[in-house]
């Protein structure tokens, strides 16, 4: 009895103690996992679908996993170290050098895993849009009737102003059977008026239709209030255009148009400001010659 | 005398499968259970939504690698186990063939296995209507993945109880265990035959490639996480493969066994 106590109590002890170091190690070394979380994969994709035999399916899910947590674990260290939330839109801050290693690694191991493609295809051009390119064209030729990865693939050389691809992309995609009208239809439109407001808000429209996933339609709301935003400083930029005209000099604070910018269609403050859609007023430039986001403004600068 | 061959055959399952019940084989759906208790409850939180992908694989690849390991250790262990507790002579001494023994435990643990595999299914199937909150195609659509497992299994049985025919039960394990990775290899062992340069050496590959069990044709796991459905040729074809291999391995078995010395 006695010495199944002393056991016993050797147990607990010595769990608690074990804990207890782990703490003190924590506190006294560097984290293990920043060091680590840039290792680089040793081995290619491959050679990896040959070592995991039967099971690369849950192979692919770890390193699926494993994305999320490395972008998740970088943001959360950006989010910690900077003021302000960060979006898709400005992770090009994050140093997410093995990113497209593990989104590669994932799909080869599983390659009709789509949300793998979808996720790189987000996050990916504003890191390495060729690498973003590489991704998607390996899933539309492992997944030739996904004509979600087409709209993928089109929106990034939208984004990279390569209408002509774009065009030839969404022309691709809408050949597939069952695919949606406004694939062929975006296909004209890139090949017409690729860089026009109209096009980019279609754009982003439909990307938000076809997904599911919170961040992108968070990133398109964000996106479309910017495309908002460009239209109300082009009509602001009209106002204080002709407020120059009109008195030879230009506005020195917003209460001089306070009156023409609702004319104009645009929202202003008690003092007279315009608001952007996120609620902030803008600001005068230029010796109040031209406008821009207020400094507070969440929206993205470009 | 067929009638009564099948009879002792019967007997000899019968009686492997209550020792694999008794040496707590099928301890092993604990952790399985466990395991898809835990990835349904969790996976959601850091799988992006793609839950009962990863459920699909985690489960199947779990049957299979519990599978694999039933199949290795305990077959191994069939005849080895009978000659270490010198029970075997009292079996053979009555008339029973040395081929209907080694037929009887070869059932008694594919019934194992069957059980095994099954509730592993059930538990799959179960752990999938919480994660999908409902009814959802893949409940349906893991079975025919599941029967593949399964043959594959059957198959692996029957290597692992051919080496335990002539050696010990770790090197029958070992060789058992090489097997079932080249056997998934078997894709490579056919390119390598097609760039050798030298005729033997293509000859040589050429014919690993097809005498080793080709358990490239059992891997659907991946396609059935994605609601992918092997076609039922397939299946029959799979399911053929696997009859006439565990036949030529018993066979085998049979053969070595029989010239065996028991004294």
């Amino acid at each position: 009895m006695k010495r199944d106590l002393f056991l016993v109590l050797v147990i607990v002890v010595g769990l608690l103690a074990a804990a207890l170091l782990t703490h003190w190690n924590e506190e006294h070394s560097r984290d293990p996992r920043v060091q680590s979380a840039d290792e680089q994969l040793y081995l290619d994709g491959p050679a990896m679908k040959r070592l995991t035999l039967a099971f690369n399916g849950i192979a692919a899910d770890w390193y699926w996993m494993r994305s999320l947590q490395y972008v998740g674990r970088k943001m959360v260290a950006y989010e910690d170290t900077h003021t302000g939330n960060l979006d898709l839109n400005s992770l090009s801050f994050l140093d997410l050098r093995l990113l497209p290693a593990l989104l590669r690694m994932t799909t080869i191991l599983d390659p009709q895993f789509l949300e793998p493609y979808y996720y790189g295809a987000l996050i990916l051009p504003s890191l390495n849009p060729d690498e973003a390119i590489s991704l998607l064209n390996q899933g539309i030729a492992a997944n030739p009737h996904v004509w979600r990865l087409y709209q993928h693939l089109g929106y990034i050389y939208w984004q990279r102003g390569d209408y002509n691809k774009a065009s030839e992309v969404y022309a691709a995609g809408a050949k597939i059977p069952g695919v949606p009208p406004w694939m062929m239809a975006m296909s004209a439109r890139m090949k017409a008026e690729g860089g026009a407001s109209q096009a980019a808000r279609e754009m982003y429209t439909h990307l938000s239709e076809s997904s599911e996933d919170p961040t992108v339609k968070q990133m398109v709301k964000t996106q479309l209030m910017r495309l908002d935003s460009l239209e109300e400083r082009d009509k602001i930029r009209r106002v204080l255009s002709d407020y120059t005209n009109r008195n030879g000099h230009c506005a020195t604070s917003w209460k001089e148009t306070s009156a023409a910018l609702p004319a104009a269609g645009l929202r202003i403050n008690a003092s007279g400001a315009p608001l952007d859609p996120t609620n902030v007023p803008y600001r005068l430039i230029k010796n109040g010659c031209d406008v821009d986001l207020g400094e507070r403004s969440e929206l993205p600068r470009r | 005398m067929y009638v009564l061959a099948g009879r002792h055959v019967f007997a000899i399952a019968r009686n492997a499968f209550r020792e694999a019940v008794r040496d707590r084989v099928l301890y092993n759906l604990v952790v399985f259970v466990l395991l898809l208790i835990a990835g349904a409850i969790f996976l959601g939180e850091i799988s992006a939504g793609q839950e009962a992908k990863i459920l699909v694989d985690l489960g199947l690849s779990a049957i299979l690698l519990f599978g694999v390991f039933i199949a290795i250790f305990v077959g191994v262990g069939l005849v080895y186990k009978e000659i270490e507790r010198r029970t075997l002579y009292a079996i053979l001494s009555k008339p029973i063939g040395r081929g209907e023994f080694l037929l009887g435990k070869y059932l008694g643990l594919c019934l194992t296995l069957l059980v095994n595999v099954a509730i592993m299914g059930v538990g799959l199937s179960l752990a999938l209507l919480y994660v999908q909150r409902g009814w959802d195609p893949l409940l349906v659509r893991i079975w025919p993945a599941i029967l593949l497992i399964y043959v594959e299994l059957l198959i692996l049985t029957g290597v692992a109880m051919l080496f335990s025919a002539f050696s010990s039960p770790a090197l029958s394990a070992l060789l058992a265990f090489f097997v079932f990775v080249i056997g998934h290899f078997s894709a490579d062992l056919k390119t390598l035959a097609k760039s050798m340069g030298s005729a033997p050496s293509r000859w040589v590959f050429a014919g690993l490639y097809y005498l080793l069990p080709n358990f490239a044709n059992y891997n659907s796991i991946t396609a059935a996480a994605h609601g992918q459905v092997t076609d039922g040729r397939a299946i029959a074809a799979a399911a053929a493969y696997g009859a006439v291999y565990v036949a030529v391995l018993l066979a085998a078995t049979t053969l070595i066994f029989s010239r065996r010395n028991l004294k």
